[in-house]
């Protein structure tokens, strides 16, 4: 599947893999992939930034989904209880019983998936033979996914806008160095 | 809680994202809890009739989940 990604459309994706475990998420979702590519140097996270949906921006808006912070939504300190279970049971004691250790890569959702199917099927489309973050970030886009639009649209971003945005710049991509195509 | 906190609660509490987040955190949480009861329980010589009796399901349900040379593979199960 990865064959044809950037260096850059790797790099997200890997990004969104470390984000998603640092906000204790188990699953590896859209919103991590906007978040992924939201955080490259490039024309995808120009547009994402441009329409309000800057790294810091998501960032902030997942993190209100992470487990400590939802669970505090709801009135429960996650702490005070992982405190108290340790207190009683020994360091560690909340993730002993559990089946899975905490450095598991976290699995895609079948969105997150379809997006990078969506990705290729975009750059086919455009005629690229390589799928960078832009193709990512259309693939994204075309899932509808609510895990993806509802962060954007709580950063005051419009997917469709997006869309459009993104398109309108193609000239600023960034084609890989080894096939560099004539304009 | 000061009010700013109070008003950020609010907001966020609406949001399914976070809601559902919450309820999804909530069950694994739980999972997490359960076994570390049942382990402890067991390690005090509860029997799994009194396990499944404290916690309101049948003993085979209790058994199932948590018995049974399981604890062994626990954790290489993803």
């Amino acid at each position: 599947m990865f064959e044809r990604f950037t260096r850059d459309a790797r790099q997200a994706v890997t990004a969104a893999q470390r984000a998603a475990r640092e906000l204790g998420h188990r699953r590896l979702g859209t919103e991590h992939l906007l978040l992924g590519i939201a955080a490259a140097d490039d024309a995808a996270a120009a547009t994402l930034a441009a329409g309000g949906a800057t790294p810091e921006r998501l960032r902030a808006i997942l993190a209100d989904t992470a487990p400590a912070e939802a669970l505090s939504a709801i009135g429960i300190d996650l702490e005070e209880v992982r405190r108290r279970a340790e207190a009683s049971f020994g360091p560690g004691a909340l993730e002993r019983g559990r089946g899975r250790g905490g450095n598991d890569s976290p699995r895609f959702t079948p969105e997150a998936k379809k997006a990078l199917e969506l990705a290729l099927r975009e750059a086919l489309a455009l005629g690229d033979d390589f799928i960078g973050t832009e193709h990512v970030l259309l693939g994204v886009l075309r899932t509808g996914d609510r895990a993806a639009v509802a962060p954007l649209e709580r950063a005051g971003a419009d997917p469709a806008a997006l869309r459009a945005a993104l398109l309108a710049a193609r000239d600023r991509w960034r084609r890989p160095r080894r096939r560099r195509r004539g304009a | 809680m000061s009010e700013a906190t109070r008003l950020a609660d609010a907001t966020t509490s609406k949001d399914p994202a976070v809601g559902l987040a919450a309820v999804a955190a909530l069950r694994e949480l739980l999972e997490s809890l359960e076994a570390l009861q049942v382990d402890n329980a067991r390690e005090r010589g509860w029997s799994w009739q009194q396990i499944a009796g404290a916690l309101g399901v049948s003993k085979q349900a209790v058994h199932k989940k948590h018995g049974g040379g399981r604890r062994l593979l626990r954790r290489r199960e993803s």
